[in-house]
């Protein structure tokens, strides 16, 4: 008699690559069919909705000052700009005597000569095909901070008395690409000083006088130099000349052989080195663009609706003016009816055709930092998709004007103020503005059209987002 | 004891991932149109025949062509029956971008399972698909609000309608059997609208539109059989399909570029009706070794078609006809005629529901088979390979024709029941 079992191995066998089989069928490739756009009706799926008709407005924000202390570069010189008017820098500095040389009394005092380096690299702004004469004046009060004013560093907007008869002046012409200058000195400019203020340093040394030798003293009797630019008659050009700078007093020292000697003043602080950057803008379109009246305590500074000044913002940070964007109406976006949610937002700023050239340089980099009613600087807005910092991308096209701009991920901005409702929400906006350290050292400007510009000009905000209609 | 525990786990895996692989398969253009690619093939006995079987009856073979058929069964015999297609397809016509023209695929198609309860009565239920959905396509279009920014619209759609079923059959008067099969047809069909940057491809938001679809769908089959002399057996068969409506709920998700979900709603739930249906079939049989088949369906899809949304395209009435030949070797054993092996050829000629650009699409070709039998009661598996060659479609008025090569393995368990699993030989 034999038993058979039925439920034998066999079925365990046959199931088991059947299962196998069902993880097989994933693995497969599919042809590539351009077919079924014709028979595929109203589904009620989300589209993409652009609108780049939002409002922007544009207003310029002046400061009274930038802080130009220790940025590195003595700004020195004078340009006048058809848009932003006649921009002046001079610069401050002390010297501070070096360890002092053995004299004799063989030894014979040459000369002193102030020794600027301009470096390839270091900025200049404007017309450089002309001369320009460089004044050393002394200055004749203290170079301190004011304790008064709780004053903790140096600002544009700062400058101290100088004697009005220069120490010396030296008319150069600057090759700044190069660099070179007329001097024939490679890239440095020498100006020769006044003879009797070098001769009398040379006996302080030569004697061991406490003002030499004691910094205080010194400071106290040699106050600081500025240097400046005398007026122009043409454009002008502002030249940024290293803070590596020095006050050299030649010597010639008598031995078997006789030999020239100097004796080199560097910066005593290079922290305190600053530039006085002045401007005046009559007769300019920036003319209109309010500041805060002198001593005033307020600390919002005044923003100009680009209508009051040509249609247009004005960013030149090292005069203090940058350009603020807000965006009065984005909640009427979040309003429609089929509005979910932004999808992307692309801010595209561009300058006004005419108003750069080879000479009037554009700022290659613009940063976006989110601003407020009170119209400071805030954090800059990094890229939706890389998080890196936004400088605008721009590429200048002199051919085609119009194909300059500036453009930026906007995305995060736009999807937190969409819908933010808050007081004063509409104040809310981006400040477009050079970011560090350009936003001292160098003068590039750009003259922003605004949204009342012809459209291949004007300043969009384009969004997509994200539409749903209602359905039943 | 042990053996037979994992053999049901492993069963109740089958059952689940079948329900799963059931909705995968090779992209079918048309399969976006009403309710998808309908299921024509019962992966059964009957493949080999282009599923030629309404008046078919087989005692180890679950023929689920026919609900009358169950009580074809031998008595008591306890029956599981799988079917699993690979599948080979080439597209032709100008959509189709000569770069990739071909797609392969495995996939499950059939679970079944049958029983003669009594010797009079048989019952089967199972798994099988009633129609697919899988496709994809691009519409490159301009973002709104826009006359130069250009994006695209990437269509997918995938899923299925399956078919869960309980079937019985009575025999009456040993020459007439009456079957009654409540289908449940349920699943789900997702249509994924993927908006694609341009450019890169990345995904700015995707809309995924799910139609969940559920009811009964009865049939009902007769068969007349009996000989005809002492060499010829005869079989008419017959079934109908009563109309009913699928109650659709639709679902709708909206995912923004973040993968966050922006829109979820339920919408309003409609129907969508599957139609009354009948089909005839002959079969004859010489000296039990040579059958002759003949079927043929229709479906009455026009008067469903206001149910169905789309453009450019008509759901019409279908039909299909097809016939069979098979080679059945046998050897007495006992008394009776044990079947060894098979062979069959069949064709088969169809008109789909669908007419698009003004072409009803059509579905032709051509089945052969080979199947093997283990001895009942010492090998209880059967094993049939099925190969199969179609032409879908048209290349004409802008149409895509798929060319498929299908080779289909169905595989039959079966065993004596009510014998509390011991069999004395």
């Amino acid at each position: 008699m034999t038993i058979n079992n039925y439920q034998k191995r066999e079925t365990f066998l046959l199931l088991s690559p059947i299962l196998l089989l069902f993880f097989l069928a994933s693995c497969q490739k599919q042809p590539v069919l351009n077919f079924g756009s014709n028979y595929n009706g109203d589904n009620g799926s989300a589209d993409i909705v652009v609108v780049d008709t939002a409002t922007v407005a544009m207003s310029t924000v002046r400061v009274d000052s930038t802080a130009t202390a220790g940025t590195g570069y003595l700004q020195v010189g004078e340009y006048k700009d058809d848009y932003f008017g006649t921009v002046r820098s001079r610069a401050f500095l002390q010297v501070t005597p070096p360890s002092l040389p053995k004299i004799t009394v063989f030894d014979g005092y040459d000369s002193i000569y102030l020794v600027m380096l301009f470096k390839k690299g270091s900025p200049f702004y404007g017309d450089t095909t002309s001369e320009m004469t460089i004044n050393v004046n002394q200055v004749n009060e203290l170079y301190q901070l004011s304790d008064a004013r709780q004053q903790r560093a140096f600002y544009s907007n700062w400058s101290f008395g100088t004697d009005p008869t220069p120490l010396g002046s030296a008319t150069v012409k600057m090759y700044p690409s190069i660099p070179f200058s007329s001097q024939g000195f490679g890239d440095t400019v020498k100006i020769k000083l006044n003879s009797a203020l070098g001769l009398q340093l040379y006996n302080m040394i030569y004697n061991n006088a406490d003002t030499i030798t004691k910094s205080a003293n010194w400071l106290n009797w040699f106050h600081g130099l500025c240097i400046s630019a005398a007026p122009t008659s043409g454009p002008g050009a502002i030249y940024g000349f290293k803070d590596s700078c020095f006050m050299r007093i030649y010597y010639h020292e008598v031995g078997t052989t006789t030999s020239i000697k100097t004796i080199d003043f560097g910066l005593a602080n290079k922290g305190f080195q600053f530039n006085n950057i002045t401007t005046d803008r009559t007769g300019s379109p920036a003319a209109g663009i309010a500041g805060l009246p002198p001593g005033s305590s307020a600390q919002t500074p005044p923003a100009t609706l680009s209508t009051a000044v040509g249609g247009a913002g004005y960013v030149q940070p090292a005069t203090g003016l940058n350009v603020k964007l807000t965006f009065p109406y984005l909640n009427g976006i979040a309003h429609r009816p089929d509005f979910l949610s932004v999808v992307r937002a692309v801010l595209t700023v561009r300058p006004v055709g005419p108003s750069f050239t080879t000479t009037w340089t554009l700022p290659p980099q613009l940063s976006p930092d989110l601003t407020d009613l009170n119209n400071l600087i805030g954090a800059p807005l990094p890229s939706s998709t890389t998080g890196a910092a936004q400088t605008g991308n721009m590429v200048v096209n002199y051919a085609i004007p119009q194909n300059t701009a500036y453009t930026y991920d906007v995305t995060n901005f736009i999807k937190a103020q969409i819908l933010n409702v808050a007081v004063g929400a509409t104040d809310r906006g981006l400040m477009l503005t050079v970011p560090s350290p350009n936003n001292v050292s160098s003068f590039a400007r750009a003259i922003l059209a605004d949204g009342n510009a012809p459209t291949t000009q004007k300043v969009t905000l384009t969004i997509y987002y994200l539409s749903l209609y209602p359905h039943n | 004891m042990k053996i037979r525990s994992r053999s049901y786990i492993l069963l109740a895996l089958v059952f689940f991932a079948s329900l799963r692989t059931m909705a995968q398969g090779n992209f079918s253009p048309y399969s976006q149109m009403g309710i998808g690619d309908l299921e024509d093939g019962f992966y059964n006995r009957t493949s080999g025949l282009a599923n030629t079987g309404l008046a078919y009856r087989n005692n180890r073979y679950i023929i689920n062509n026919n609900p009358a058929a169950y009580s074809g069964l031998s008595d008591q015999y306890f029956t599981v029956e799988m079917g699993v297609r690979g599948s080979v397809v080439n597209y032709y016509g100008t959509p189709v971008n000569p770069a990739s023209t071909q797609s392969g695929d495995i996939t499950f198609r059939r679970l079944a399972m049958a029983i003669k309860l009594s010797k009079h009565w048989g019952s089967s239920i199972g798994l099988v698909p009633f129609s697919t959905q899988n496709y994809e396509y691009d519409v490159p279009y301009y973002l709104q609000g826009s006359t130069n920014e250009l994006a695209n619209h990437h269509y997918q759609g995938h899923g299925s309608v399956n078919k869960a079923y309980w079937g019985n059959a009575y025999e009456f008067f040993h020459h007439l059997s009456v079957g009654v099969e409540a289908g449940y047809l349920f699943g789900q069909l997702n249509q994924k609208d993927n908006l694609q940057n341009i450019g890169t491809g990345a995904t700015l938001a995707s809309t995924t539109n799910t139609v969940d679809l559920n009811n009964l769908y009865m049939q009902y089959g007769l068969q007349l059989y009996g000989k005809l002399g002492k060499k010829w057996d005869y079989s008419i068969g017959g079934t109908f399909n009563q109309r009913n409506d699928l109650l659709a709920s639709y679902n709708r998700v909206v995912l923004d570029n973040d993968s966050i979900q922006r829109n979820s709603q339920q919408l309003s739930q409609t129907y969508l009706g599957v139609p009354n249906a009948f089909g005839v079939g002959l079969a004859l049989t010489h000296k039990q070794k040579y059958t002759f088949l003949a079927d043929y369906k229709y479906q009455n899809w026009a008067a469903e078609k206001n149910s169905y949304p789309g453009k450019n395209y008509t759901i019409t009435n279908s039909q299909r006809g097809s016939v069979g030949f098979e080679i059945s070797r046998k050897r007495s054993f006992y008394n009776s005629q044990i079947e060894l092996s098979y062979a069959q050829i069949g064709a088969y000629y169809g008109e789909t529901y669908l007419q698009v650009n003004g072409q009803q699409i059509k579905d032709y070709g051509l089945t052969a088979a080979f199947g093997v039998n283990g001895l009942k009661g010492q090998n209880p598996l059967c094993y049939d390979i099925v190969l199969q060659y179609g032409v879908k479609g048209t290349q004409q008025n802008n149409l895509v024709q798929q060319r498929y090569f299908n080779i289909t393995f169905v595989i039959n368990y079966g065993t004596i029941w009510f014998t509390k699993g011991k069999k004395y030989d």
